[in-house]
Formats: structure tokens, sequence, C-alpha cells
């Protein structure tokens, strides 16, 4: 039996996540279609991938006419309307459960029954976002992690209705495009998000309770292989998307104590200390 | 001199630690009952889930002089209960053995009896000789780096037992997703199950909150001494299963 291959590929939202998403499946020679709000917004996006992908011709990691394919492979379309015969499209437009299901809605009028409709959300519910659309057996998410074109692992995100053997094609392609993609069922904060969870917040608690300091604590990390501490690591994500993460599998999970932010998280965020896009964080950064 | 130390314990953690003191001219002395008021100092691997760890510290503590320091592993017990129960209780340095060997830093807390007392800053010399920097810690089970880990294995033993993925897939994510140095599970193999599962259970027990509370799978491969790396078998299988302690196959 033919396996059914993902020719016609979409995009929704050309963001950071979204343009990066696009540029792993031109660059994996596959033709994308983006949808954006507006043609301004996709070519400010077009433009810093261009920029993007001149670095590293300069560099000498890729040649100048692969880069130009790359580019030429990305195209703009206006409406969600002229998506009609995508085999997959991947949403990839703000964090917000209400915006993303009605596109979920309108997609799946729009589409094949066929067509599979993958979100890229890295904290709300496929089982959610599915609801909202006919046939949510599938909807699933593929979850790229930032920046998409660098970093191999993909999480593979099942729903509760999620037709169970699209997992396995999923997973195929991806490997295609050179990813390194996990299967995982939808839960909150899927695998890295939720494992990692203590990582964060165990350290804040190390400190309220004098356990250690912030740059013992990173120096203890930093001995036992990890590249960087929990502090310095979250002043690089940025605190305030850190502690959103945070709360947003804690809600998920009915306030489980196992996954309960810490007062100092938000404390930092109300101060504006939220890392180094800031100046400051945990630590220092001005100049 | 015949730097003598006394290793109390047994396992991979106790074979690594003895072969670390030879590395560093001293003698290992294990399981006998001679009096040793010349040893340089008693090193603790148990971390006291089953009990043996008073009776054997309470039994080696009169064969020591009264200023030998005491090195002992505060996986799953704080440093200052482990003082209470000897008669000199300013002797006490609670310690990782986890990584001892390989690392640099080594983690000690001290107990509230020895605060501001001269032997534990003695104590701390003892480890810079042998090369290591001591990086003083609050004394509570699991100090911090093997805290964070177990809480780490945990959660990612709560998805396995889920179903939430599969164990390959569960620290390939882990690693490729946010640059772990190791998958948690793999991890846990190699540092043993029933370490991880002392740190959890002294968590849940001294601090009194459920997010220490062990994922039954840990829990059960406790019992069924499904220890890892070590015993043949953990998250993983690794050949044969042999008795943890003794390396015998079972
Ligand atoms: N930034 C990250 O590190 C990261 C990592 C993994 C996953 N994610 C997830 O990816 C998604 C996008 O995140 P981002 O950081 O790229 O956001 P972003 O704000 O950079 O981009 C969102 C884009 O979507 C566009 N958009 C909004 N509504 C639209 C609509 N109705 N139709 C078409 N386009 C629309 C916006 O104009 C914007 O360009 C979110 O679900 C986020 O949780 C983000």
């Amino acid at each position: 039996m033919s396996e059914p291959r993902f020719e016609k590929l979409a995009v929704i939202g050309a963001g950071t996540m979204g343009i990066g998403i696009a540029e792993v499946f031109a660059a994996g020679g596959q033709d994308v279609k983006v949808v954006e709000i507006s043609e301004q917004v996709f070519q400010n996006a077009m433009s810093g991938l261009k920029k993007r992908l001149q670095k590293r011709v300069e560099r000498g990691k890729i040649r100048q006419e692969f880069a130009e394919k790359v580019l030429k492979r990305v195209r703009y379309v206006p409406d969600i309307r002229e998506l009609v015969d995508a085999d997959l499209v991947i949403e990839a437009i703000v964090e917000k459960l209400d915006v993303k299901q009605n596109i979920f809605h309108e997609l799946a009028e729009v589409t094949s029954p066929n067509t599979i409709l993958a979100s890229n959300t890295s904290s709300l519910s496929i089982t959610s976002i599915a609801s909202a659309a006919r046939h949510p057996e599938r909807v699933m998410g593929i979850h790229f992690f930032n920046p998409a074109s660098r970093m191999q692992l993909v999480e593979v995100v099942l729903g509760a209705e999620t037709a169970p053997s699209l997992a396995e094609q999923v997973k195929r392609w991806l490997k295609e495009l050179d990813k390194e993609p996990v299967i995982v069922k939808d839960t909150p904060g899927f695998l890295v998000n939720r494992i990692a969870r203590p990582f964060h917040l165990e350290a804040y608690r190390y400190v309220q309770d004098q356990i250690a300091s912030k740059e013992q604590v990173d120096r203890i990390m930093r001995t036992a292989g990890f590249r960087m501490g929990p502090f310095e690591l979250q002043d690089l994500i940025g605190i305030d998307i850190n502690f959103a993460a945070s709360v947003s599998v804690f809600e998920g999970n009915f306030y489980d104590a196992r996954y309960r932010p810490h007062p100092l998280q938000r404390q930092m965020v109300e101060q504006g200390a939220i890392g180094r896009k800031a100046g400051r964080g945990h630590y220092s950064y001005e100049k | 001199m015949k730097n003598e130390v006394i290793v109390l314990g047994t396992g991979p953690l106790a074979n690594r630690m003895g072969r670390f003191l030879e590395e560093r001219g001293c003698q290992p002395v294990r399981a006998d009952e001679k009096p040793r008021s010349d040893a340089l100092a008693l090193i603790d691997i148990t971390a006291g889930m089953e009990g043996e760890k008073k009776t054997s510290l309470l039994k080696w503590e009169q064969n020591l002089s009264p200023d030998t320091p005491v090195f002992t592993s505060v996986l799953h017990l704080t440093a200052t209960q482990i003082a209470s129960w000897l008669q000199h209780p300013h002797r006490v340095v609670g310690f990782s053995p986890l990584f001892f060997e390989k690392w640099d830093r080594v983690e000690v807390s001290c107990p509230l009896q020895a605060e501001g007392d001269s032997r534990f800053e003695n104590a701390l010399s003892l480890l810079a000789k042998w090369g290591k920097k001591a990086e003083i810690v609050g004394d509570e089970p699991g100090l911090v780096f093997p805290r964070t880990l177990a809480l780490l294995v945990n959660e990612a033993a709560y998805c396995l037992q889920e179903k939430t993925a599969s164990r390959e897939d569960i620290d390939l994510a882990m690693k490729k997703g946010t640059n772990f140095p190791q998958g948690p599970l793999k991890w846990a193999d190699d540092v043993g199950i029933d370490q991880i599962v002392a740190i959890l259970t002294g968590l849940h027990r001294e601090l009194g909150d459920d997010r220490y509370r062990p994922a039954s799978l840990l829990r059960k491969m406790y019992y069924a001494r499904y220890w890892g790396k070590a015993a043949g078998r953990g998250f993983y299988e690794y050949g044969q299963m042999s008795d943890p302690a003794t390396g015998e196959p079972r």
C-alpha cells in the first residue's frame, strides 16, 4: 500500500515559528503556502528569512542557489479558502484558544476531511482545539521548537480523538525532513515543557528556602552537565515566557501540586525583571 | 600513616568510592569491626531507606576517635537527623555520593548541631585535599542536584506509566528539545532507581508536599529491585538481572 504523501503544505501565520516551519519544508524540497493577516506582514517575515539564509551563504553553510530555491518555494496566499486541496496545514498563530478554535473551524470547512490539520501550540490542548473542527480525527499537534530550522525535535501530539495511524505517517515524513520526531499523547506541556518543569520550579524553592543561592544552583547544574543552570536559562528564555508556561501546565493539570509555580516567579515578572531582553532578570545585563 | 577510610555501603556507588580513594592514596576499609581510631574519615554511602544506616553508623562510631569526620549520604535523610543518632554529632557532614568521583564539586550540608563548629571546616579541608570543591547547601534530603534529578525522573516516570510516550521518546525529547545532557530515564538507570526513590520518599516525608510523591512505577521498580544498570534492569534492560549490591546473577 502506498503511503499518502504530504505534497501540498500550508502554514498559517508567519511569525517566529510559522516562517521557521515554512523554511523547514522548503529546505526539504517542498512547496509551502503561507497565510498571514496581510501581505505586508508576510513580506516582513520573508525578508527576515532572506537575511538569515544570506548569512548562512556567507558562512559557507549553504549555496546561493539553495537559498534562492528555499525562498521561491514559500508563497503567500491571502485567504485560507485557497487551501482547499491541501494535504497538511500547520497553524502557528497567537497562543489563544478561541482564536485557534475559530481558525480550525474554518479550516475544517474549506479542506477535505482527509487534510491533516495541525497546531504548533506549545501549551493549549489539542483535544480542545480539535473540538471546534469537523472531523477532529485528522487534527493533531505538530510542535516545533524555536528556532524551527535548527531544533531537531518535533513533538507529534495525538489528541483524544486523533486517528492513531496519523502518528507514524507524520513521523516518517518529519524524519525525511531531517527532524527527530517523538510521539506524545495530549497532556499539558506535552513532554519537554512538562518534564522540564521541576528544573525551573524547584530552583526557586532552593532560593526561597535558603538551600542555595541562584549562583550556586546554576553552578551545580552546570557541573552536572546542563549547558545552563535554571536561572541563566530563564534569563535567556524570558522569565515571563517561563512563568506563563508554568501557569499553563499547572492550570492544565487542575492545580496538581507537582506543577505549582512559585511566587518569586510572579514577582520577577511584576518588577519587569524578565531576563536578558529587559537588561535584568535573575542577573543583571546592564551595559 | 595507613590513610584508612572506612566505607559503609554496597553497590556501584560504594565500589566507585573505593576506587576513588585508592587513586588518592587512601585505603578503603569495608565491613570489619576492628577499632580504627586512626582512620582519616568514615564515608557512609547508604541512603538509609531500610533503617540499616542508623545501626551501622552507631556500631562504627564506637570504633572511631571522636574527631574523625563522618561523611554521610543525605539523599534520603537530613544530616541533622543523622547527627542526632551519634554521640559526637559535630563530626557529621552530609554529602551527595552521586558522581562523587567524577565531578570536581561535591554538595555538602552541615547539620544544625555542627553550625559554627570548626570540625565541619576541618572535614571540608579533607575533601579539598582530594581535589573536591565543597558546595555548601541547605540541609534537606537530596540537596540540590540529586533533588532536581529525582523530580525530573519522577515526572518522566509519570509520563511513562501513563503511556504518554515511550521511554525512548521521553529521553530523546529531553535531550533534543531542551539540551539535557542525558535522557532522564537513562540517567536514572545510571544513578540507580533505589537512589532516586530514596530521594523522593525522603523529600515527601520531610517536606510533606505532594510534589514529591513518587510515581507508582518508580515505587514498584524499587520493590522489584529493578534498580537500573547495576541491576541489569531499570527503565531499560542491560543483559542479565543481577543483585545490585553484590553484582551476583539472580
Ligand atoms: N515562539 C516560540 O518559542 C514557540 C515555540 C514553539 C511553539 N510556539 C507556538 O507557535 C505559535 C506561534 O508562536 P510565534 O512565537 O510564532 O508567534 P508570533 O506572534 O511570532 O506569530 C504569530 C503570527 O500569526 C499571525 N496571525 C495571527 N492571527 C492570524 C490569522 N487569523 N491568520 C493568519 N495569520 C495570523 C500574526 O500576524 C503573526 O505574524 C503559538 O501557538 C506558540 O505557542 C512558539
